[in-house]
């Protein structure tokens, strides 16, 4: 008797454990205003999960978006939350590891409604397919353009291949570039320098540039030896994919070994805490593409949450993860918003009503996105910043939102 | 030929560096015959010393404070573990010192935290120009004090009791012990140098020209890259590890430009298996006799 017992407590809780595990597919149920819901959404709280980077080589931008996503949670939850329920984050630490965040993965899954937050591009490809299978919404802090190839990602902005294109095209509209030069770019090996790279070579084409490529991986440091081959091949341009050390690095080499050519980098390549380094005289000539403004930028929705930022007394200098952090959140308060109003807050509910979301307003903090095509980044509107040391987020933009040609006639690889 | 001419000036003055490194390793072993693997620790130490004393002491009594506290622990290490294990074997020893490595590294790098200081103040990102050629202050100080501290060595090892009773050791260790030389006092003193070099060497590590990066988890692997410098020159010689630092500062650099950036990390562990098999014993290590 005993053992017929024990055996069906542990067939319940088998069935438990599988009744618990993700997908919003299997309908839901009704929960407080007549709203459907399934995982992470209780009839008082939405918990929506943070996978981050704290200890890793993306920890301080990451440190920048997670406060961005606070405040806001903040603000909305003093608004009364979202259709009558708090907001709550749920946040772990990978460390820009991906099997780290395979281990992770499985605890915070059955938690929350979607991830806010997904860090690195090693990491959500890892992940990419347990997200499809779980319905989850995830906005990965990753701007790839093959993660469009999943309709759970919403990348927020614009991808690095079209970031790299428009940087490349100022960098020529300024003079600093011609047709038939040689340009080097490093990039880190993965998905994000691959993507990178991707847009580099797409430019190069169309503008008969030779292009010298150099791989690296996240943990090399010292770049002295890379530039000064580049140096050796006659580049008239830098451009990097890499992370912001790796700039400090390459600027500095730039400088002392008397190169001095602008140096183009992806909008994570850059990192304030660069002006506290001894790199911090060699910045002058690098330009950062990023289709979120930076935290310096003179635009009421911005000014508004530096103020929140300040006073909410965080150790940690701000970056351009704050606006981005806090836009992003804006955004997912839009799709459930909408998800509200169709009253179904499941995970189904949620994607269904992200490809609803054509115009996404973000107070200008990123630049207008639609999600409705399929495979397409949601902009190809990115801002040029240069670093400053005299302003908080240590850059300040030197071309607002735009647009290039070449950024426009490009196909992103998984676009219809 | 610019290119070739600056690579060769990069190399070398990141191969000084190296041979402090090495010589710290070589040390070590010639007096104990134990491959010491937390010198990286070492290393770690001398710069955590230096980055939580430099606000009261200001640099420079920061560096001395790192330096010494390198130098301390390493005889910390020696007389508290080591000395006490005396019938272990050199390979039990050497298993050991990883334990210790991994104590010590996982500890700092958590005390560390988010923030990845540089602490080559003096030197670090204060590039001179030689006739078109850039040499970094860092590398220019590093060789001088490289040079500097491996001639006070070998003078030491050559002509002062210490460096005689050192190699009297090394020869043969129950001979020496019965000559009078003191075993304690030799094993201890080489533990105490190789913290000391460690301690100096993460000064020129934890730079901007040399590491690109501060003190972190990087620190320690770079140490441990000091290793196939050891190995080079052989792991009982102290002229084998200079050459040995320079070997690889000198791979590194050239194969980077000439073959791959992705090649330079794995061609200087391919020139210490190419070193191991024409000479085992490494490029200047003893050859091992047996008379049969």
């Amino acid at each position: 008797m005993r053992r017929t017992l024990a055996i069906t407590c542990a067939a319940a809780l088998v069935l438990t454990a599988c009744g618990t595990k993700g997908g919003g597919s299997d309908g839901g149920t009704e929960g407080a205003g007549g709203v459907t819901t399934d995982v992470g959404v209780t009839d008082s709280e939405i918990t929506l999960g943070v996978m981050t980077d704290q200890t890793g080589p993306f920890k301080a931008l990451s440190t920048g978006i997670t406060h961005g996503n606070q405040l806001w949670v903040e603000d909305v939850n003093a608004g009364g939350g979202i259709c009558g329920r708090d907001l709550k984050l749920e946040i772990v630490d990978h460390g820009y590891k991906a099997d780290t965040a395979k281990t992770l993965y499985p605890q915070i899954e059955p938690k929350v409604l979607g991830l806010v937050q997904l860090v690195g591009s090693p990491v959500t490809a890892a992940l990419s397919e347990d997200l499809e299978a779980d319905e989850m919404t995830t906005t990965p802090t990753s701007w790839s353009s093959e993660l469009l190839s999943n309709p759970y990602l919403m990348v927020v902005g614009t991808t690095y291949d079209v970031e790299m294109i428009n940087g490349l095209s100022y960098l020529q509209d300024e003079g600093m570039l011609s047709d038939g030069d040689t340009i080097g770019h490093i990039y880190i090996d993965g998905e994000y320098g691959a993507n990178g790279l991707r847009g580099a070579r797409y430019y190069a084409k169309q503008h008969d540039l030779n292009l010298k490529e150099v791989k690296i991986t996240s943990s090399d440091n010292d770049l002295t030896n890379v530039v000064t081959g580049l140096r050796g091949q006659g580049v008239e341009a830098i451009t990097l994919t890499t992370t912001p050390t790796q700039t400090g690095s390459v600027a500095a080499a730039n400088k002392a070994l008397g190169l001095n050519v602008p140096i183009l980098g992806n909008n994570p390549t850059f990192d304030p805490l660069l002006h506290n380094s001894p790199a911090a005289g060699a910045l002058d000539n690098l330009y950062v593409v990023a289709s979120s403004v930076p935290f310096s930028a003179d635009i009421p929705k911005m000014k508004d949450v530096a103020q929140k930022f300040d006073a909410a007394g965080y150790t940690e200098p701000p970056n351009a993860g704050v606006p981005y952090g806090y836009a992003v959140a804006e955004v997912w308060g839009a799709v459930l918003e909408k998800a509200c109003e169709n009253k179904d807050m499941t995970r189904s509910g949620v994607h269904d009503a992200l490809q609803e979301t054509t115009s996404a307003d973000t107070g200008d903090l990123v630049a207008e996105l639609d999600f409705s095509t399929p495979g397409a980044p949601a902009t190809r509107e990115v801002y040029v910043a240069k670093p400053d040391a005299s302003v908080k987020g240590g850059v300040t933009y030197v071309k607002p939102l735009f647009e290039s040609e070449d950024a426009k006639n490009y196909k992103a690889p998984h676009q219809e | 030929m610019d290119t070739f001419v600056q690579l060769v000036v990069n190399g070398l003055g990141k191969g000084a560096v190296f041979a402090l490194l090495a010589l710290g390793f070589v040390i070590i072993f010639k007096a104990t015959e134990v491959v010491n693997f937390a010198h990286g620790s070492l290393v770690l130490f001398g710069g955590y010393l230096v980055v939580v004393t430099r606000e009261t002491l200001g640099w420079a009594g920061a560096a001395v404070v790192g330096v010494l506290s390198a130098g301390l622990l390493a005889l910390l290490v020696e007389r508290l573990l080591l000395s006490r294990s005396r019938l272990a074997s050199p390979f039990s020893l050497a298993l050991l010192t990883i334990g210790v490595d991994v104590i010590i590294t996982e500890e700092i790098v958590r005390r560390l935290g988010v923030s990845l200081p540089f602490i080559g103040d003096a030197w670090d990102a204060q590039p001179l120009q030689v006739g078109g050629v850039t040499m970094f202050r860092t590398h220019l100080v590093a060789i001088v004090v490289a040079t500097v501290l491996i001639t006070l060595f070998f003078l030491a090892f050559r002509y002062s009791n210490w460096g005689i009773a050192m190699r009297a050791q090394a020869e043969n260790k129950e001979a020496a012990a019965l000559s009078g030389v003191r075993s304690w006092v030799v094993t201890s003193s080489a533990w105490l140098v190789a913290g000391l070099l460690a301690g100096v060497a993460v000064l020129f590590i934890a730079t901007q020209d040399f590491s690109g990066a501060g003190l972190s988890r990087g620190t320690h692997s770079i140490a441990l890259a000091a290793f196939p410098a050891a190995i080079i020159g052989g792991l009982d010689s102290t002229a084998g590890a200079v050459v040995g630092g320079l070997v690889v500062g000198l791979v590194d650099a050239l194969s980077t430009e000439y073959v791959s950036f992705a090649f330079a990390k794995s061609a200087v562990f391919l020139v210490m298996l190419v070193v191991l098999v024409v000479r085992p014993s490494g490029l200047f290590g003893t050859k091992e006799t047996t008379r049969v």
